[in-house]
């Protein structure tokens, strides 16, 4: 983001005459007066919390009652709980699964990118990415409904062609139900990855492509040769977006299956709601919700790191 | 394929399979339950658009709770980070490089992560269940990204503009107001998108902090939308749609700004 542009402060052209500088110093003032408000609201809602949060991860915390300072308690309790581990073992799936998912957006973007109509390209752009219009809970409510035992689209669509067989409880069976999760918005193309592949891929200029062409670079090989290693960057900045998005996943597995059946499809995020609303164990809550906030903030930065040796990159800057 | 229409069969599958389960809805929201079992996959008259009527009564106080939090949100976002981003990118003091960093810092701190103690700090406040808690989670979070925007877009309006001004007897009051603010519709507008397509996918913090019906936005009034219908699938999945209308409209009229929004926020949020 803007913050990674760390030269541009300096080149800012923030009032330079020489002459002007007399005048500036009472304006000054004023401006730590105009950023006041701002700064209120981020320490009381953002700073506070964040640290409130980390701080009781050492208490067993009952809001409003006596809270004990217990050390490292909770984080002994953490590590003994075997539903918070399980829960990033399903979240390793859901991330690799995820990454794997990338190659239909991938495709999708190579097949566009080769219609030579702009209008057609339009087109279907919209109608690809439409569905990233619609907002999300509706998306898992209607897929949720795809998977019904009875009504469902799918085990509907089964016994219409005679595979009865292969009905199932998809989301109440414990072995189907994380696959039922990660197959939600199949074909998977509505979404930030294929933004990016088709912009990255519109950005080539067209003479690359028209020379390999002339060299008698087919096809498949081109995407090999020229196209892969010309994404690079934006496939490794994909890569650790998704890794920070994985971790705050939850309200799909929520709304689908609600962490169940047998926590099958259990995430951390929800791992921590449910020990905060359902256990009403606070400190505990908090210690689960530093955990994943140090892992954010440890990939964040590298996130960042990447942006930063990022700066040649023709589109990234422009998206965020 | 000179016409280009193998690839355009593949695309086109590819369009028909992700659109499917939208349409599905679509022609199913104006079935009644006797069409729903016995015309399953195709849509067969007469549509029933009392469905409509039915799902509007339900979901229109979700709507206009989520309308409330989406505007006062906006109004609120625009006017601290505005500010902010103008002082910032404008005014020479020390300090400036450390405010901006506390303020971008805060990018990389995921609102899931607070989710538990600001909840329990709204607690305290007794303000659960009302308009407050859950505008002010959008405002913290919203400025964040805002005052970034802003700061970056006020750098590149060009200089001269505010010293002319600033020569015509412009005080930074007037600066701001008269020169700045309506340069920066076109961001403002990002931002507004951006905190929208927030609000309408925010799902947990109304969840947890909510419980009266009245108050309720969109995302998590669906889901009790879903109980109380009960098998009644057509209007449930008319219920769908109208929540979906607002972003499906800015969608189609605001295309650029509204995948400026989307990709401002977190890919995670999603």
């Amino acid at each position: 983001m803007a913050a990674t542009t760390g030269t541009r402060p300096a080149a800012a052209p923030v009032e330079e005459p020489s002459g002007a500088a007399r005048g500036r110093r009472p304006i000054a003032w004023y401006a730590y007066l105009a950023l006041l408000p701002l700064l209120v609201v981020l320490a009381l809602f953002q700073y506070y919390p964040a640290l409130n949060g980390m701080v009781r991860s050492f208490w067993d915390w009952n809001p409003g009652q006596v809270s004990t300072f217990v050390g490292l308690d909770n984080y002994a309790k953490m590590l003994e709980d075997d539903i918070w581990w399980r829960s990033f073992r399903n979240l390793g799936y859901i991330f690799v699964f995820g990454i794997v998912s990338w190659v239909i957006p991938l495709v999708a973007a190579e097949l566009l990118i080769t219609l030579r109509s702009q209008r057609a390209q339009f087109v279907y752009r919209t109608l690809l990415i439409l569905p990233m219009a619609f907002p999300g809970v509706v998306t898992a409510l209607v897929w949720s409904f795809m998977y019904h035992p009875n009504n469902g689209v799918i085990n509907r669509a089964l016994t219409a062609v005679g595979l009865e067989g292969l009905t199932r409880n998809w989301v109440g069976d414990p072995s189907y139900a994380l696959w039922s999760l990660l197959f939600i918005g199949f074909p998977f193309i509505a979404g930030l990855p294929f933004l990016i592949f088709y912009s990255t891929l519109q950005n080539i200029p067209r003479e690359i492509f028209e020379a390999a062409a002339l060299d008698g670079v087919g096809r498949i090989r081109r995407f090999w040769t020229v196209d892969l290693p010309l994404m690079a960057r934006q496939v490794r900045l994909l890569f650790f977006l998704a890794v920070i998005g994985t971790l705050q996943y939850g309200f799909m597995a929520y709304i689908v299956t609600s962490g169940g059946p047998d926590n099958s499809t259990m995430v951390p995020v929800l791992r921590m709601i449910n020990v905060a609303f359902q256990g009403q164990d606070w400190g505990y809550a908090a210690t689960l919700s530093t955990t994943l906030f140090v892992f954010t903030l440890v990939l964040s930065a590298v996130v960042v790191f990447v942006r930063r040796s990022d700066s040649s990159s023709t589109n990234v800057r422009g998206l965020r | 394929m000179s016409r280009q229409w193998g690839v355009k069969t593949a695309l086109t599958i590819l369009v028909a399979v992700g659109l499917f389960p939208y349409l599905f809805m679509l022609t199913t929201s104006v079935k009644d339950n006797l069409q729903f079992s016995e015309n399953y996959w195709v849509p067969v008259l007469p549509f029933h658009w009392e469905n409509y009527a039915t799902a509007w009564e339900q979901i229109q106080p979700y709507l206009l709770a989520s309308v409330i939090v989406a505007a006062a949100a906006i109004v609120l976002i625009v006017v601290l980070s505005l500010v902010a981003g103008f002082v910032l990118a404008r005014y020479a003091f020390p300090g400036r490089t450390f405010f901006f960093v506390v303020i971008a810092a805060l990018m990389m701190v995921p609102s899931i992560s607070s989710l538990i103690p600001l909840f329990v700090m709204m607690r305290d406040f007794d303000l659960l269940n009302t308009y407050p808690v859950l505008i002010i989670p959008h405002v913290a979070g919203g400025v964040v990204i805002g005052t970034i925007l802003m700061k970056t877009f006020i750098e590149g309006i060009p200089q001269e503009l505010f010293d002319a001004a600033r020569v015509d007897g412009a005080g930074g009051a007037r600066l701001f107001l008269s020169i700045m603010t309506p340069l920066s519709l076109p961001v403002i507008g990002t931002v507004a998108l951006i905190t929208i397509n927030g609000v309408w996918n925010d799902f947990f913090w109304p969840l947890l902090t909510i419980t009266e019906n009245e108050l309720r936005t969109v995302s998590v009034g669906l889901l009790f939308f879903q109980g109380q219908s009960g098998t009644e699938y057509g209007p449930m999945f008319a219920g769908y749609l109208l929540a979906s209308v607002p972003l499906l409209v800015l969608f189609t009229f605001l295309s650029k700004y509204f995948l400026a929004g989307v990709q401002g926020g977190l890919p995670g949020s999603h």
